[in-house]
């Protein structure tokens, strides 16, 4: 299945997107779009246990395409809520996501990953988030980077424009853990085991939701996302193996 | 499919005129149960609009069964036909223009039935049709609204109007007990009203109604549930529990039909009307669909406004929408609504 911005392969039951432009992958309105259509494969026809987020040729993404601007039109809003909207698509998809960075992950890019469930690097993975001093706004990484890194980094990230190495963004809680791209993909397929898409989606939304929530709406929450988990057939599987 | 579908071309909504702050109902009739107390201090219902006698600051002043039936048929004259006259200023009509005219209650039984009654009251024509939806509870509005749009096709540009009116105070019973205090504590008192014509395709005046799907649970058919409370002399309405659970388990059943008869996936619906049956409910609906504290913001708003309002709970929060300004042409919207059976009821409808 290819695309004009990525390319899209199920290889052994794991979905590979390959951002693929020529200019470092960076983010434009085809790649929305692109993403977009493979977001409705992965939801309505797709049998991949996980999907990995990946780029090409030594970069994951330089982040978002400035030719879709022109300083003398009026700027669009509407295409920033596009982007937004496939942020949130990646973040809820019925599948375990994992970014695999190798090379640099720049504004968007870094966007992009920070959706994802597991996010993996090379050693030559870099990060940064220069949108601020380019007189702009981070995306919703103003909302979700902060959940990784903690307030203070955060703002030191988006503030400074920092370059974050693989190690540093290890430590900081970024990245899940730094191999070569086929270790790295190995020990995710291995880490995340059999992979419930209902548990993964359920919990996922749980912990996106807990800086928001109350305890009292929480555990509302809580129990009735439990009572839709153990009314699936892998709990139900669970159960009979364990009485075996 | 036919050429024409049936739209719904207005709302019209009315509550009873006195507001209750829900935190100062204890205190107001005189509640000293801890229990029954803490029902009253949820945040997710903040007042409620009911017909409740005067506090006389001796306990929960008595309302035989007689007074609460006349209780129900004041109401609906009052709030009913104010959102009847709302709905149809709304689409331009008079109650002389209606040919058709469906009223759906569950909180009194009355033969002749409020169809009659309003008939009378606001001088509908002799010849028009005339049905009356009693006892199907919460989920009700799309039981009726289903026949209404069949009849509204089968009759293009005929005028059908339906109403929800529902006196839930009308259903009160205080013994002290948590199965009543659940009841008591959840129910507000309000009506809706929708005036409804099959139009030409080109028309632009409200949704089309596209289709239903209805789904029942039939082991769960004692889990809502009027029972005659003998002590009481009354009819006292039983809530089970797992409600939620019921709810949530089977609520993607008839939305999946429901959007592939329709070739629709769930990421094409841009708005969802789901009925505020409570916050556990509304809870279990998200979950198990996957719609986001936003899909559900004008159910959780009609709730905390007016708590659980029944079969005009949905119609109030499809105002909500239509108020909030954002349908834009083309949109398409799923109603849900569930109650007694137990029933899951839904719609579709297109802008």
């Amino acid at each position: 299945m290819t695309h004009k911005s990525l390319n899209y392969e199920e290889r052994d039951g794991v979905a590979f997107i390959t951002l693929n432009r020529p200019d470092g992958n960076r983010i434009n309105v085809q790649m929305v779009s692109d993403l977009t259509d493979v977001c409705d494969r992965l939801e309505d026809d797709s049998d991949a246990s996980h999907v990995v987020l990946q780029g090409s040729n030594g970069v994951f993404s330089n982040g978002v395409d400035f030719s879709d601007f022109h300083p003398d039109k009026p700027m669009d809003i509407h295409g920033f809520n596009k982007w937004e909207k496939i942020c949130r698509r990646l973040e809820r998809l019925p599948k375990t996501t994992v970014a695999l960075v190798d090379g640099p992950a720049i504004g968007g890019g870094f966007q992009l990953l920070l959706t994802c469930d597991l996010r993996l690097a090379t050693e030559r993975a870099s990060f940064q988030m220069p949108e601020v001093h380019m007189g702009f706004l981070p995306g919703m990484a103003t909302f979700r980077l902060s959940k990784y890194v903690g307030l203070g980094r955060a703002k030191r990230m988006m503030l400074t424009a920092e370059v974050v190495d693989a190690q540093s963004a290890y430590e900081l809680g970024i990245i899940d853990r730094i191999d070569t791209k086929e270790a790295a993909l190995a020990w995710a397929d291995e880490a995340l085991g059999p992979k419930h898409s209902v548990a993964v989606e359920l919990a996922r939304r749980l912990l996106n939701e807990s800086y928001g929530d109350s305890w009292e709406d929480a555990v509302g929450h809580f129990l009735a996302a439990q009572h839709r988990a153990i009314s699936q057939t892998a709990f139900l599987e669970t159960l009979r193996n364990q009485k075996k | 499919m036919n050429s024409q579908h049936a739209r719904i071309l207005s709302v019209g909504t009315a509550n009873p005129p006195t507001q209750y702050e829900q935190k100062k109902i204890p205190d107001l009739f005189g509640v000293e149960d801890p229990r029954i107390r803490s029902l009253f201090s949820s945040s997710h219902i903040q007042r409620r609009n009911l017909y409740l006698p005067e506090p006389t600051g001796n306990g929960v002043p008595l309302e035989t069964q007689t007074e609460l039936i006349e209780k129900h048929k004041a109401g609906a004259l009052e709030m009913g036909v104010q959102a009847i006259e709302k709905a149809l200023d709304s689409a331009g009509l008079s109650p002389q223009e209606i040919d058709y005219f469906c009223c759906i209650t569950t909180s009194g039984f009355l033969c002749p039935g409020l169809t009659a009654i309003l008939m009378k009251h606001m001088g509908f024509r002799e010849d028009c049709s005339r049905a009356d939806i009693v006892g199907m509870g919460c989920n009700a509005a799309l039981n009726g609204l289903n026949p209404v749009a069949s009849w509204a096709v089968a009759n293009p540009g005929k005028n059908a109007l339906m109403a929800c009116i529902e006196v839930n105070s009308a259903a009160y019973v205080f013994d002290e007990s948590l199965r009543t205090a659940i009841v008591n504590s959840l129910f507000g008192d309000g009506s809706a009203a929708i005036a409804i014509r099959a139009e030409p395709l080109e028309s632009k005046q409200g949704p089309q109604l596209f289709g239903f799907n209805s789904h029942i649970i039939t082991p769960a058919i004692g889990a809502m549930r009027f029972d005659w409370d003998s002590d009481a002399g009354k009819w006292s309405f039983f809530l089970d529990r797992d409600i939620p659970y019921v709810v949530g388990a089977n609520a993607e059943k008839p939305v999946n039909r429901l959007l592939k008869a329709h070739g629709l996936k769930r990421r094409d619906i841009t708005h969802w009307l789901v009925h505020s049956g409570g916050k556990k409910v509304i809870d279990a609906v998200k979950y198990n669909i996957g719609l986001s504290a936003h899909d559900v913001r004008h159910t959780t708003s009609v709730l905390r406004d007016h708590g659980n309002i029944s079969s005009a709970s949905v119609l109030f929060s499809y105002q909500r929408l239509l108020e909030e300004g954002a349908i834009r042409t083309g949109d398409w919207a799923i109603m849900m609504t569930m109650g007694p059976g137990s029933t899951i009821e839904t719609a579709l409808l297109k802008w």
